[in-house]
């Protein structure tokens, strides 16, 4: 092992469990940790000069990557059989659960055991509160949703286990009784978002949730929905304050005023899986005689996942508690947010619990996998927008939200809030007035996926904006561009963002784009009989990050110049370890020759600790817990919500700064024989990498391997690790480092001198984020403008998107071929959600276990105008401009695009997805 | 505890469950027959009860219309589509992956039927195979016609291979790939009856005049 | 069960015993670990799980493996994606895939890596004009499933390949 893979174990108490988020060092070259670093030190690096990229070679050559790949025989120290564990689930949640009808896997499809609700109720499982719901539907109730668990089968060999998977595929395997109708329960959150902003745009508010609070209404018995007017005299503050401003604009919105075009639309959109495809897996192996359980799980949110299934056990009796968990992290075959917090991981752990000293391997196959994984909220909105007809500017929006959440909680509270705080787009709307509520169903669990709420409400929006331009009549873009939010607007929680806005541009560029300017031209241009064509354009804003994001970073330089990093962030195929490469190459002139990630429990240097809930701690506790030097908000956060490039890669990026700070530069001085009393000495920000070469002033050029031997030979920072904290701003700290006091966008540091230890650096002073920002909907926001003309066949509806164009703004652009590629997935995603996907909710979807591709036809190529699709991203605004998170903003104005040609080439306004043929065709008719 | 909700926000009380949406299903438009005694679903009715018919023409005709529901049935449609693309499924959804007929009814260059359709059925991929798995000629296109149409077309030996009257019985009632339809494997509802039947059905149809249902 | 032999990368396995209904996916992935070959969706509808069949005529063709027998392979030679790179040289098709970016989570590409391959061994055998070569890349690789890259950097890497040595694969 070298020396960048020693490990730092850190052993977190969790009842009496430790837990170790890494694997000890071992002596296989083939072992997990090895495998999982890329791309290995002394073989071919794609990623250096430019081209390609860091995990380019592996996954060219078929590597053991992803958890699936993992057997016990690739595990160091494992024994090398498997077995296998086959996960039965419920595809009625209508009638009483009997049981199995286990005499049909007799032979050679038996079991070797069976594990169901009755067994584990006994053993002192904890379900943390994230996950609240039977993990096992237990005999004798009916099912809390369709495709909740009845029991897991686990098969001594592979041919079992295969065979059986087979047989119980057409659910009559899981026996029913009585009709009981699908099962009640509470909403998963009802909030209300109310903004009055004030007489002119430099006044304050009058009201907003940044003002008063996040609020929701009271609970009121036997009613289906949250009851949103406020009851006069009975409705308490605050809620009944945001409700009386509510109902204002709302009145607003209904009286009968010759100047304000009102327009009231519904739309709905439906549930979709993320289909990624690596179907979920895992491996676990909880060996007896040492009281150890090692897993090996592919998830975006590995921290949060070892500290679930560590509160799982917490309290669990001998002989299903652990002594310690080991958890290893492998790379996805993508997630987009279909992995971030799915239970999948708890069930893994049950696998190994249950077959203790045997390895267990479960692994969706894909029927299984629509039927337990994660899906996208179906929405119903109900919107009314009034614009004013003399100044074509929106007076007020209002809507009501009800969002399809699904047999268990996961994200649904949290994708209600963040699309009805995005619901406005990028728009300067004065009064807004938004309800949401996220049901309880008996349909598969939604949770997060890419747009996260807000794909759905602005295709609402979006069509709704294209409608009323249309009414007035303005220019869609002229429409756009005379409301479009300044730079120093509010947006509808009522703070101001501290990024870049750059709406305008985004908007010219979609204007002078040949696709819009070309658009009359277009249609009038003789074709093929019956083909109509049609011409759209929408833009979008999303926010990235979760208002508090964190990341953890380790960069260290060997004598001979090269490069390792060591990130908590996972890869699921968002180009993560490249944009680390290249933001350390940044700062230290080399690309990494390691890059080791989603090691969430090897930086011990820095000692961190935590308490509290950083999303609803109060200003006092914050401050006092801040005392202690070790304090963070929050350790390691999941790879989610975009914000990869701006979080992500932030701690590995300070990291390295850190170490040419008191690291190369130092070492340069010294070569240039430059005092350090010299001034020159502090213009260390000066000094620019060309060609692997340090360049400064007038002064001959060093190599990065001569800086790394001198910073070697003379002690000086050869490795540093950070922690970053973000709410919605970064927390900042001052650091005694060499004699000075270092002041960075980070909240903890530990450095190594020469080829010493890692030393934790206590910080000195540090500003965290006030938790008063834990009301701003976002700060963070990027925007993308997309275009697209479709051609439609009259006689079958059948449509072609002939052209397309993505304009985006990504300040800087870590691996522009990354953001392009990004740009065109998503682009193929919003496709599909248009015009492709979708997924009854209930007793015909996926749940009933038998969906599969197929039915559920995805974009391929042949959907897409693949020499058509240009993308553009706008410079960034400074050449530091920090990176931008757009993986998802770039996914969502592809599908109020294309419904707004469709409108352009039909006249017909579709109010629902997805649109297909046939509905063409209905409309067409 | 997970610390991680996207924006802090605990679920709040309420109640209720989402309303179901109803989703539509693809009407196969399969044509009753005028048969003495209708055979209940997934049978045929067997020739002889049509003898109460008098009319030889209208005997026929009513016997085509019996052998209709095999026609029609998915398992042939699918493989008779109006496109270059056959459809799948009890749904008669367009065929996924993306395949057309290519030169020879058997796929493009990548996509070659028998790639994915081998000698037989293979259930755990839900796969359907038969050692001659290719598309019918685009002349015997039947998706979307009514069972007139293919009476006509099924008569013509333009249209239906070269094949004559006597042909068909053998076709229909033998014929391996035609079979596989009442043994479709996993996951697909087999035609009506049994292919026995179904030549049975063709054979008093030929013998009775071969006449058409009227359009 | 039926006795079993195939030669995978040009080494021969077997013969064995193997189960009827077990899909090569399953014995490449479990009785050999050969988790190159990926499981996406066990119904032939992604062809994340396609390997090359090398035909004893001199040509080649891709098949997925999920659907299929292994039995169904008895005797053939077939290639996987573990077996394209000769030691540490990477393929042309293999370096194109990396510089142009053209995956990202990576999980399809040994499937489309595999279409790639044979399409350009195709074309050399029987090259097309220049004005069909989109199409024609197009076709090849439209039964394969991306849900990352939208495809378009996987048409350019390998249309990249074919463009740089215009007189090997275009007529």
């Amino acid at each position: 092992m070298r020396a960048s893979r020693r490990e730092f174990m850190t052993w977190m108490s969790a009842g009496g469990i430790s837990l170790s988020m890494t694997r000890l060092g071992q002596a296989q070259s083939v072992g997990f940790d090895a495998r999982e670093t890329l791309p290995g030190r002394a073989r071919w690096n794609p990623a250096i000069g430019g081209l390609g990229r860091i995990d380019g070679e592996p996954k060219v050559t078929g590597a053991k990557l992803y958890a699936s790949d993992f057997r016990a025989a690739d595990m160091p120290g494992w024994p090398d059989k498997t077995a296998h564990a086959l996960l039965v689930r419920a595809p009625d949640a209508s009638h009483v659960y009997l049981g199995l009808d286990l005499a049909r896997l007799s032979g050679a499809m038996k079991p070797t055991l069976v594990v169901t609700a009755s067994d584990i109720a006994t053993i002192g499982l904890q379900v943390p509160d994230f996950y609240a719901g039977d993990l096992f539907c237990p005999v004798g109730r009916t099912p809390f949703y369709l495709g909740q668990p009845v029991a897991m089968l686990i098969f001594d060999g592979f041919d079992a286990y295969d065979q059986a998977r087979v047989a119980v595929r057409d659910g009559t395997f899981v026996r029913f009784g009585e009709e009981t109708g699908p099962i009640e329960a509470e909403n998963y959150g009802a909030f209300r978002f109310t903004r009055v902003a004030g007489p002119t745009p430099e006044s304050p508010d009058l009201y907003s949730p940044v003002l008063a609070g996040w609020v929701k209404p009271g609970r009121v018995q036997h009613s289906p929905l949250p009851v949103w007017e406020p009851y006069a005299r009975e409705t308490s503050d605050p809620y009944g304050k945001a409700a009386r401003y509510g109902e204002t604009i709302r009145a607003g919105l209904a009286g009968a005023n010759a100047d304000l075009l009102v327009l009231d639309r519904h739309f709905e959109t439906q549930s979709v899986d993320p289909m990624f495809l690596e179907p979920e897996a895992g491996l676990a192996w909880h060996d007896g005689r040492t009281g150890t359980l090692e897993l090996v799980l592919g998830v975006q949110s590995p921290f949060d996942a070892s500290e679930a299934i560590a509160f799982l056990l917490a309290k669990a009796k001998a002989p299903f508690k652990p002594k310690r968990i080991k958890a290893d992290f492998a790379y996805m075959g993508g997630g987009f947010g279909g992995r971030d917090h799915t239970p999948f991981m708890l069930y893994v752990t049950l696998a190994g619990l249950f077959f203790t000293g045997r390895p267990v391997r479960l692994a969706h196959d894909r029927f299984q996998q629509f039927q337990g994984g994660i899906k996208r909220h179906a929405f119903k909105m109900h919107s009314r927008i009034g614009v004013d007809r003399r100044t074509a500017r929106i007076t007020a929006f209002a809507a009501d939200h009800v969002l399809d959440g699904g047999g268990l909680a996961n994200f649904s509270p949290n994708v209600a809030t963040v699309a009805a705080t995005a619901a406005i787009g990028i728009y300067d709307i004065p009064k807004v007035d938004i309800t949401t509520v996220a049901l309880h169903s008996r349909g598969v669990t939604a949770g997060s996926m890419r747009g996260y709420g807000t794909v759905q409400t602005l295709t609402a929006l979006e069509t709704l904006v294209d409608e009323v331009a249309a009414a007035l009549p303005l220019d869609p873009i002229a429409f756009r561009r005379r409301n479009a939010l300044p730079p120093d607007g509010r947006t509808m929680t009522g703070n101001r963002y501290t990024v870049s806005v750059r709406t305008m541009e985004i908007l010219d560029k979609l204007e002078t784009h040949p696709i819009w300017a070309a658009r009359a031209a277009e249609k009038a241009r003789p074709r093929r009989e019956g083909i109509l064509v049609g011409t759209g354009v929408a833009v979008a804003t999303k926010d990235y990050g979760t208002g508090a994001d964190c990341s953890l970073g380790r960069v260290e330089i060997d004598a001979e110049g090269g490069i390792s990093i060591t990130s908590d962030q996972p890869e699921m195929g968002n180009g993560m370890g490249t944009a680390l490469a290249s933001r350390v190459a940044a700062h230290l002139g080399g690309m990494a020759e390691e890059i080791s990630l989603a090691r969430v429990g090897v930086f011990g240097e820095l000692a961190l600790v935590t308490s509290g809930n950083s999303y609803t701690m109060d200003q006092k506790t914050q401050d006092a817990a801040e005392r202690n030097s070790r304090w963070v908000p929050a350790i390691s956060a999941a790879t989610a919500a975009s914000n990869g490039a701006h979080v992500g890669t932030h701690s590995t990026s300070e990291a390295a700064r850190v170490v040419f700070r008191f690291g190369l530069w130092p070492a340069a001085l010294a070569l240039w024989s430059i005092a350090p009393a010299d001034h020159r000495a502090e213009q260390w920000a000066q000094a620019t990498w060309r060609d692997g070469n340090l360049h400064f002033a007038d002064l001959p050029p060093l190599s990065l391997k001569a800086l790394a031997a001198k910073a070697h030979a003379s002690r000086l920072v050869t490795g540093a690790t950070t922690h970053c904290f973000s709410r919605w701003a970064w927390a900042k700290a001052t650091f005694p480092v060499q004699g000075h006091r270092y002041a960075a966008e980070i909240d903890a540091l530990a450095i190594r001198r020469g080829g010493g230890p890692f030393e934790r650096v206590a910080r000195v002073a540090v500003s965290f984020p006030p938790t008063g920002n834990n009301r701003i909907g976002t700060t963070y926001g990027a925007a993308c403008g997309t275009l697209v003309r479709v051609e439609i066949e009259r006689t079958s509806g059948a449509i072609t998107i002939a052209r397309a164009y993505t304009i985006l703004e990504c300040g800087n652009a870590l691996v522009p071929e990354v953001v392009k590629g990004q740009a065109q997935g998503g682009f193929a995603m919003g496709v599909g959600y248009a015009l492709l996907e979708t997924l009854p909710p209930f007793e015909d979807g996926p749940g009933n276990g038998r969906w599969n591709l197929g039915q559920y036809v995805v974009a391929r190529g042949s959907d897409l105008p693949l020499h058509d699709f240009e993308v553009e991203m706008l410079p960034p605004l400074t050449p530091d401009e920090a990176p931008k998170g757009i993986a998802e903003v770039v996914m969502i104005p592809v599908v109020p695009a294309l419904l707004n040609a469709i409108f352009d080439a039909t006249g017909h306004r579709f109010q629902s997805l997805p649109v297909s043929p046939s509905m063409l065709k209905g409309a067409l008719a | 505890m997970i610390a991680s909700l996207r924006n802090g926000i605990l679920a709040s009380a309420a109640i209720l469950a989402m309303g179901g949406l109803a989703m539509g299903s693809l009407a196969m438009g399969v044509l009753a027959g005028h048969a003495a005694e209708t055979a209940p679903a997934g049978r045929l009715a067997p020739p002889q009860s049509f003898a109460g018919i008098a009319d030889t023409t209208a005997r026929s005709a009513a016997l085509f219309t019996e052998l209709g529901k095999v026609l029609t049935n998915p398992r042939c449609v699918n493989c008779h589509p109006a496109s270059d693309r056959p459809r799948q499924g009890d749904t008669s959804r367009p065929h996924q992956p993306p395949v057309t007929r290519g030169a020879d009814g058997m796929g493009s260059d990548s996509l070659r039927c028998p790639t994915c359709h081998q000698d037989r059925n293979y259930d755990p991929g839900r796969v359907p195979g038969h050692p001659g798995w290719h598309l019918a000629p685009r002349e015997m296109a039947w998706e979307g016609k009514s069972l007139a149409e293919i009476c006509t077309q099924i008569k013509d030996p333009d249209r239906n291979g070269q094949r004559k009257l006597d042909d068909l019985i053998e076709h229909i009632g033998k014929d391996g790939l035609v079979g596989w339809a009442w043994a479709p494997g996993a996951g697909r509802t087999p035609a009506p009856g049994t292919q026995a039947e179904a030549g049975a059905l063709v054979a008093a149809w030929v013998e009775s005049g071969a006449a058409c249902p009227a359009p | 069960m039926t006795r079993f032999s195939i030669t995978i990368n040009g080494e021969a396995h077997g013969p064995v015993d193997l189960r009827d209904d077990l899909s090569m996916n399953d014995y490449l992935r479990e009785h050999l670990g050969m988790t190159g070959t990926k499981f996406g969706c066990g119904a032939g509808q992604c062809l994340s799980c396609a390997i090359i069949v090398d035909e004893p005529d001199g040509t080649s063709r891709t098949s997925p493996t999920c659907i299929v027998p292994a039995v169904n392979f008895d005797g053939m030679a077939i290639r996987t994606v573990e077996g394209h790179a000769k030691g540490d040289e990477l393929t042309t098709l293999q370096k194109a895939f990396i510089e142009h970016f053209a995956f990202q989570c990576g999980y399809c590409t040994a499937g489309f890596l595999n279409e790639g391959q044979v399409l350009l061994e195709r074309l050399e055998r029987s090259p097309v004009a220049r004005a069909e070569l989109e199409t024609t890349i197009a076709e090849a690789l439209d039964g394969h499933l991306c849900r990352c890259t939208g495809y378009i950097k996987y048409h350019e890497a390998v249309r990249s390949v074919i463009l740089a040595e215009p007189q090997r694969y275009l007529a």
